[in-house]
């Protein structure tokens, strides 16, 4: 039990001057991700043949990979951003939270590098 | 992590409930199921039924709360004052609602029974009253008074035009009944850490203020990801609030003017 005042209690630490970056990452990532997503969307139900060779051929061809490789980073950036405010939200151990936060950043920049590396390996080869 | 159940003796004791029949004679009978608990008496919080005669009764839910306390079971507990919803004291979760209990009629609430609770989420002192000291220690975390560096002229008051009034005409209606803030599941999770729609209603109210010169350090104030940004849109607050207000719309202002500031 701690004789703290209520007031002092809910200032805590004071404001941290922070988290008008994280928010305005979370909308511009959104707003990109909606046409990214949209075209990749119709793009491969569009496309004639879906066996190996026509979806590297398409994934290899023009603009294609600058924008797949764009759509995984600002997916994965997007997806961090949202599991950091639901580890916040939820999990209230310090310990437990630092923990799954630093989880989550490992996890989606591992995933963001294996498929921006997974585009430009099969784009590159197909250009070679 | 977050608590999703409650701790074994705050959870309600199904069996342990009482039913206070209405009499012979009553015409109109509506049943109030209240949540009852007695912090001296060790046992688990319950639900009480109370069958109450409509035709003896006021229209509104605070109506019937006093007719069972004066009629049928005095160790009742609630807090009321106003009974006209401009004091906020009679606050609870009716019908899965927080609202006022003075403004809210029995007859909104449809035909069945009428399920009272105390605000969801607050330690419970009695029965229906709960501990608002942190939602209070919250309100007057955010400064809740004019703060000007600008000295007032000697013959006359602060002057504001009919526009900027307008802005804080609104949300200054805020009773700081708490059934926002204790509405949103957000707060429900960091109540510590959140400030909560209330709070943040009223600190927006000052923001907006025209006579203030504080308007930066309140801002400065609320650039948190706890204090502001646990608020997800989830408007849970515009939805409870019994005097119509905003707060979402409010929080949503509070960071645009964040990130205006940034470029």
């Amino acid at each position: 039990m701690s004789l703290r005042s209520p007031l002092a209690r809910v200032s805590y630490h004071g404001a941290a001057r922070d988290g008008v970056g994280h928010w305005w990452a979370q909308r511009v990532t959104a707003s990109a991700l909606a046409p990214l997503s949209a075209w990749l969307l119709v793009a491969l139900l569009t496309l004639p043949a879906s066996d190996y060779t026509a979806v590297t051929a398409w994934i290899g061809a023009g603009w294609n990979p600058v924008l797949l490789a764009l759509t995984v980073l600002l997916a994965c950036w997007h997806s961090w951003l949202g599991v950091q405010v639901i580890i916040e939200d939820y999990v209230h151990s310090p310990g437990r939270k630092i923990a799954g936060l630093l989880l989550s950043m490992g996890a989606h920049a591992l995933l963001a590098a294996s498929g921006i590396y997974a585009v430009l390996r099969i784009a590159l080869r197909s250009a070679a | 992590m977050a608590e999703f159940k409650l701790p074994p003796n705050s959870r309600i004791d199904t069996r342990a409930g009482k039913t206070h029949r209405a009499s012979a004679g009553a015409k109109s009978v509506r049943t109030f199921k209240i949540y009852r608990f007695d912090p001296h008496a060790q046992q688990r919080p319950r639900v009480d039924s109370y069958e109450v005669d409509m035709a003896g009764c006021g229209p509104m839910v605070l109506d019937a709360l006093l007719k069972i306390k004066n009629e049928i079971d005095p160790t009742l507990s609630l807090r009321r004052s106003c009974r006209e919803g401009i004091c906020g004291s009679c606050a609870m979760n009716i019908n899965g609602l927080n609202t006022l209990a003075c403004t809210k009629a029995c007859d909104e609430l449809g035909r069945g029974d009428i399920n009272i609770f105390p605000l969801p989420h607050m330690p419970v002192v009695k029965d229906l009253v709960t501990d608002l000291t942190d939602f209070y220690a919250q309100y007057a975390a955010v400064k809740p008074w004019l703060q000007t560096r600008t000295p007032a002229a000697p013959d006359r008051e602060r002057l504001q035009s009919k526009d900027d009034q307008q802005r804080i005409d609104r949300p200054s209606a805020c009773i700081l009944c708490a059934c926002c803030s204790t509405a949103c599941p957000s707060y429900w999770w960091n109540s510590e850490r959140y400030l909560g729609p209330a709070a943040l209603l009223a600190a927006y109210r000052w923001i907006v203020d025209s006579r203030d010169d504080a308007t930066g350090e309140r801002l400065d104030a609320l650039e948190d990801p706890f204090r502001l940004y646990r608020c997800h849109t989830i408007m849970n607050c515009t939805e409870a609030c019994p005097k119509d207000l905003n707060p979402a719309k409010a929080i949503g202002a509070i960071k645009q003017m964040l990130a205006e500031r940034q470029h």
